[in-house]
């Protein structure tokens, strides 16, 4: 039971993100400021968002049902 | 640099053979030969699942599409990538569970199987036939283009292309599945290291990191971000790009296959961590040598601007493997599709373990056959065609998801609406019916309502 809430919360984080990448937070049209690493703003947030959800795809692989603990 | 390309593409053939005839001796059974025993491990099954996915639109089509578009070509891509590669976690392991029930010979004949309705495995057929072979044959066509161009006194587009397929089929029909899978670890491999070389190349031409950020500003500042210089990059054609790349494994058969034949679930999921990992590793580097085009190419055309970062600004050995790569990259996706093609057949056919797997070796060649031949007359747009190839596969989605989570066979409903959406994509696609409706794009409009239909069927049901 717990896994499966734990996995609702990384998928909720999960599509969260995506959304967030497709509104004006990420992909501003003309916004190059703030760089990092000289990299302009869109490339930067979206090479971040897009860590994260590997990220998340591990976390969600380590808590998702799988076939040693199948329902 | 003619020497290069024969010493490394020999050495490449040879092992690619040599896998093969290995692969070959380990088959004991149909199911060996069409589904490598079922049983694959983490690294392997990391490497051909990525090798199958990255094709020659990554180290081709790619770069090009960053140079005209900018930075937004990593939303499109790696951006989407890792969205499908979690989505994997949750499709891969419901996909798996039905399987252990049923047996997999083919999405088509699960499909049948789950809906209890032979129509379901027709049009998920036609759909991938419609699109997969496309995509082949484009692959095929934008590496033998470029060597045409690379090397203008040595064979025409078409005998590349030919070469292409003969090897790919000699050593697919020779091994099966798991001469196929041998051969994209060392395909992957390859693409990987190849085109890292090249970008740090670019970057050292350039005079790195910081002096290409602040180049490309100079060029052209639309290019340091979203939608880039031709508007392309919109919101809603990154939304429709990223449901049809998230789509890919659960509606392309090549890659449904792969989540199926993992050793066990937490490999499958660990595979998913290590595919998401190296579709950033790869696509990264396309965007620094698009944007090294940008600088240096701007007006060149994509023919030109390929064979100059790839070829001309490399030195020998480098290019040779670059050309070699490409060949790779095309023949890895390539074999994966056709075979998949095969299996689907299969599945439709209603094929049996102990039948002989002849005729879907025929069918196989004549898959490559009709690819070849598009690739003749196929338009050079390699990564807006392979999206097109995504979207288009990507229709069958809510009926796949449908019957991968029902309990109970769904009607005939989602048979019918998959099937009205397939013929409304192709349609807008022959510019027959709109591409947008209003201002919303066809492909996303019909994702949407396919998904809100599939909804429905499975509230209906339940």
């Amino acid at each position: 039971m717990k896994q499966k809430i734990y996995w609702r919360i990384t998928a909720a984080i999960a599509v969260l993100l995506i959304l967030l990448t497709f509104t004006p937070l990420v992909i501003a049209p003309g916004k190059t400021d703030p760089k990092l690493f000289s990299m302009p703003y869109t490339l930067w947030t979206s090479i971040l968002i897009t860590i994260a959800l590997v990220v998340l795809t591990y976390i969600g692989g380590r808590v998702h049902l799988n076939d040693d603990n199948d329902d | 640099m003619l020497h290069w390309l024969i010493i490394v593409g020999t050495i490449y053939v040879a092992i690619l053979f040599f896998l093969s005839w290995r692969s070959r001796k380990k088959i004991k059974s149909n199911e060996d030969f069409m589904m490598a025993g079922s049983n694959v491990g983490l690294v392997l099954g990391f490497m051909t699942f990525a090798a199958t996915l990255f094709s020659t639109f990554t180290l081709m089509g790619m770069p090009d599409f960053s140079r005209t578009h900018g930075v937004g070509a990593w939303i499109f891509l790696a951006f989407s990538d890792a969205g499908m590669v979690f989505l994997i976690v949750w499709f891969g392991y419901h996909l798996r569970k039905q399987v252990a029930k049923s047996g997999f010979k083919g999405m088509s004949g699960l499909l049948q199987n789950r809906y209890q309705n032979k129509w379901a495995g027709y049009i998920y057929f036609l759909a991938v036939f419609i699109f997969l072979v496309p995509y082949v044959a484009i692959q095929i066509r934008g590496v033998a283009i470029f060597l045409e161009q690379a090397f203008p006194s040595a064979l025409p587009a078409w005998a590349w292309s030919l070469m292409i397929v003969v090897i790919m089929l000699l050593y697919s029909e020779f091994g099966g599945l798991k001469a196929i899978i041998y051969a994209d670890f060392m395909q992957g491999t390859m693409l990987l290291i190849v085109v890292w070389v090249i970008a740090l190349t670019c970057l050292n031409h350039i005079g790195g990191w910081t002096e290409m950020f602040s180049q490309v500003e100079n060029t052209d500042p639309k290019l340091l971000s979203t939608p880039g210089p031709n508007s392309l990059l919109s919101a809603q054609f990154l939304i429709a790009s990223f449901l049809a790349i998230l789509m890919i494994p659960v509606t392309q058969p090549q890659l449904s296959t792969r989540l199926v034949i993992m050793k066990s679930t937490k490999k499958m999921h660990r595979m998913a961590v290590a595919v998401g990992t190296f579709a950033m590793l790869v696509i990264f580097p396309t965007i620094i040598i698009g944007l090294y085009g940008a600088i240096k190419y701007a007006d060149a055309s994509t023919a030109d601007f390929l064979g100059n970062v790839l070829i001309r600004d490399q030195v020998e050995f480098i290019a040779a493997a670059a050309i070699i790569g490409l060949f790779a990259a095309a023949m890895s996706t390539s074999d994966s599709q056709l075979f998949a093609l095969g299996n689907e057949l299969r599945g439709l056919l209603g094929h049996k373990g102990s039948d002989s797997l002849a005729p879907i070796r025929i069918a196989i060649i004549s898959f490559a056959i009709a690819a070849l031949v598009f690739s003749l007359v196929s338009s050079d747009q390699l990564v807006l065609l392979a999206r097109t190839s995504f979207a288009g596969t990507a229709m069958m989605g809510p009926l796949v998801i449908l019957a991968i989570l029902s309990k109970k066979p769904q009607g005939w409903f989602m048979i019918l609406m998959s099937g009205l959406g397939l013929a409304a994509f192709v349609l807008s696609e022959a510019g027959v019916l709109p591409k947008f409706l209003g201002t919303v794009r066809m492909d996303l409009f019909l994702m949407i309502v396919l998904a809100v239909c599939g909804m429905g069927n499975y509230l209906l049901k339940k």
